[in-house]
């Protein structure tokens, strides 16, 4: 081999050699950044946001809503402000909403959500028991899901605390035909079984999933099964901005927006590394020149 | 007895007409075998939950092997150890407040968001030190991932409404399709590998290979 | 301003968030070992914590209310645990069986749909019928369907039409995963976003933040510096 070990100092050989940390430490700054001092960027609405919106708004207040929290916490994160926005909704159309946990880290979400919301549940009247009922862990696999789909009664008797069901609005839901909508924040630990168990016979659903499970989920859209995906983060963002509100998710797009970029921007960078300098060297190394 | 348990054949008949119980109802509206399927599929959940016990078995022999080994760094496995029967003795307090309720605030859910939230470092770093135009097929992946890269920030979509149509044909039918082709086959696979076990072709599955 | 308790709950999720993020530095570290041990086991008690309300709210309130039959639930899944003892793990094959034969069925009688004959019926219907846009994304999604199906086929070779059609297919899929890359990119970056969100939402959190990750990024350079980073991190 007639190339020199030497490495040549160059600024491509830089841009194709620099260290990983770099990276780590840039979207550190691109994302907490934004988030402590807000540049309010503004946002577009895509269709699949509209599309899950319009579903939400045909709700009225005779309808019951099994919320599914299909999801571990640090999933919450990104799926917070669609939960948050798909839960305002529900309450303002004062639907009868019950929620099913999966996962054993989202037992405290109830907590958090309707904390969060308490001012709007006041303004409404809605309280627990007569209008939202929180089940808890009930969704431990899918025979879970499959049997409250089946026997709804003989599987769930009572509520988180104990409290039996009986007398509440779940009294009257006896299978997957009593539920009129189902709104599934998943990360995707069951929702596929919640699907073939409640969506494939019939109960309309409807999806806040996170990003990578949007291409999945999209093939289920495509077929009728389910009838709207709310995208990851940016769905719930462009979902409080068809509310009228500004919450989590709007705050996070300017960090969300930076985050791409600073992306793209590196993506490129080495590739200008690598054709300014190892695409020749490895030429060169070839050709013996 | 233990050839009872043991037998071949009766594992693959409970197998067979557990599935069975649960498969033909859907299909056939038969009563009683409706009821018994609701039934079977409700003991179903409840035998899956006992599972656990087999994984917080294996966590604990993991742990005890370096605590009695002294490998370095054993206190930490002790101390993981004892959290398990601090966290089970905290529920038993109450699960609306007290320790329970901050070590769920103080631990678990934040080092849960961490565990998840740091693949966007590695990810970020793993697209940009591989991701380069070597040939056209990279060239077309690159150039797909730019625009939907572009059009997921939000303040692309505002400035530049034209890339709105662009990345949505590429998700909803480049991306979507393949998923759908990958689903199809995972199906495909899933539906032969159960009729393989129920017809006894995958023994290990069942526990007939032998402990 | 926060109470005691809440300001308690930051300062040690954040600290221990920072200690987790330490592997970002490249090396393993003692902080990094105290918070993964840390999650390992107070989630696992978190685990058998609710597994055991549900088995109780599942099972038992069932049993109680007369569901007699939902003992067998309780008989089977003591069989299983008997794994634990090698001598008689023989005795768990059975409820493996009954809950490996009933899962098959709950899976395959709905995947056979979703998974399956509605995913050919939504490929081939409304080829068409209607407008230039809802043809456009169908015949581009038949075609990539059909271009890529090849792929899976492991027992017939991809020579003469076939193998044409695999290699257009292998352009298509390439165009998919870049789209499919950067979805799961947002999906990522999403995590983090919302995960430093609860850091710096309300502004009395940031400084604790802050001063969490100084601090960590100090011990672990100081730990490198000294030697004393593989010395102290527990072994593997």
């Amino acid at each position: 081999m007639s190339v020199s070990d030497e490495k040549e100092k160059s600024i491509f050989r830089y841009l194709s050699e620099y260290d990983r940390r770099i990276i780590y430490f840039l979207l550190f700054i691109v994302v907490v950044g934004p988030l402590i001092s807000p540049i309010a960027m503004p946002i577009s609405v895509s269709p699949d946001s509209k599309q899950y919106y319009d579903v939400l708004r045909t709700l009225g207040s005779n309808d019951i809503v099994l919320t599914v929290l299909d999801t571990e916490f640090s999933g919450y994160m990104e799926l917070q402000s669609g939960v948050i926005a798909s839960t305002r909704m529900i309450i303002e159309k004062e639907s009868k909403m019950a929620v099913a946990i999966s996962h054993p880290e989202a037992t405290i979400i109830p907590d958090i959500l309707f904390g969060a919301l308490k001012d709007l549940m006041d303004a409404h009247h809605y309280t627990y028991g007569d209008s939202y009922l929180v089940l808890g862990y009930i969704y431990q696999n899918e025979a879970s899901v499959a049997s409250s789909a089946e026997d709804f009664q003989g599987f769930v008797r009572q509520d988180w605390q104990g409290r039996p069901i009986k007398g509440t609005f779940l009294e009257q839901v006896r299978s997957w035909k009593d539920i009129s909508l189902i709104v599934s924040h998943t990360t995707g630990i069951l929702s596929g079984s919640v699907m073939n168990h409640f969506a494939l016979r019939g109960t309309r659903m409807i999806v806040n999933c996170i990003g990578g499970m949007i291409p999945g989920q999209k093939t289920y859209l495509n077929t009728g099964i389910l009838k709207a995906v709310l995208p990851a983060m940016r769905g719930g963002a462009e979902l409080e901005s068809l509310i009228g509100i500004r919450g989590l998710g709007t705050k996070a797009m300017d960090a969300f927006t930076l985050g791409h970029y600073m992306l793209i921007a590196f993506i490129i960078i080495g590739n200008i590394g690598y054709f300014g300098y190892a695409r020749p060297r490895a030429q060169k190394a070839r050709t013996g020149g | 007895m233990s050839a009872f348990f043991k037998s071949r054949e009766v594992i693959l008949t409970a197998a067979g007409l557990a599935f069975v119980a649960t498969f033909v109802p859907y299909f056939v509206t038969i009563p009683e075998l409706s009821v018994i399927s609701t039934k079977l599929v409700t003991i179903t959940a409840l035998v899956n939950a006992f599972t656990l016990a087999l994984a917080v078995h294996s966590q604990f022999m993991r742990g005890m092997y370096f605590v009695r080994r002294r490998s370095r760094g054993w206190i930490l496995k002790a101390y993981m150890m004892v959290t398990i029967v601090l966290m089970v003795i905290f529920a038993t307090m109450g699960q609306d407040k007290g320790p329970y309720n901050w070590v769920m605030l103080a631990i678990v859910n934040p080092l849960s968001s961490v565990n998840y939230g740091i693949l966007a470092f590695y990810m970020a770093s793993t697209c940009a030190r591989a991701f380069r135009a070597r040939n056209m097929k990279a060239l077309l992946f690159l150039a797909a991932g730019f625009i939907v890269l572009f059009y997921q920030a939000p303040l692309t979509g505002s400035i530049f409404p034209g890339i709105e149509p662009v990345a949505l044909y590429l998700t909803d039918t480049f991306a979507m399709a393949i998923t759908r082709t990958f689903t199809m086959s995972v199906t495909l696979g899933a539906i032969i590998f159960g009729a393989r076990v129920l017809m006894g072709k995958q023994p290990q599955v069942l526990g007939l290979g032998g402990e | 301003m926060p109470d005691i308790i809440e300001l308690s709950i930051v300062v040690v999720g954040a600290f221990l968030a920072m200690c987790m993020f330490s592997t970002l530095y490249g090396k393993s570290s003692p902080m990094y070992a105290l918070a993964e041990e840390s999650y390992l086991g107070f989630a696992t008690g978190l685990t058998i914590v609710v597994n055991v309300l549900y088995l109780y709210n599942t099972g038992i309130v069932g049993i109680r209310a007369g569901d007699w039959v939902l003992s067998f639930g309780f008989l089977l899944g003591f069989m299983i645990v008997v794994r634990i003892f090698p001598k008689y793990s023989y005795i768990s094959r059975i409820p493996i069986a009954i809950t490996l034969g009933s899962g098959l069925g709950l899976g395959l009688r709905t995947t056979i749909f979703t998974g399956f004959l509605d995913q050919i019926r939504g490929t081939i219907i409304q080829l068409f019928s209607g407008s230039a846009k809802t043809l456009l994304y169908q015949w581009t999604i038949a075609i990539c369907v059909l271009f890529t199906l090849p792929f899976f086929l492991y027992t017939v070779e991809l020579k003469g039409p076939l193998g044409w059609v695999a290699k257009i297919g292998e352009y298509l899929m390439y165009i998919s995963f870049g789209a499919s890359f950067a979805q799961t990119f947002m999906g990522r970056l999403g995590l983090f976003v919302g995960f430093m969100q609860y850091y710096t939402v309300p502004d009395w959190k940031i400084p604790i933040l802050v001063l969490s990750m100084i601090i960590v990024l100090a011990l672990i350079v100081a730990l490198d510096k000294t030697n004393l980073l593989a010395r102290l991190t527990p072994e593997e």
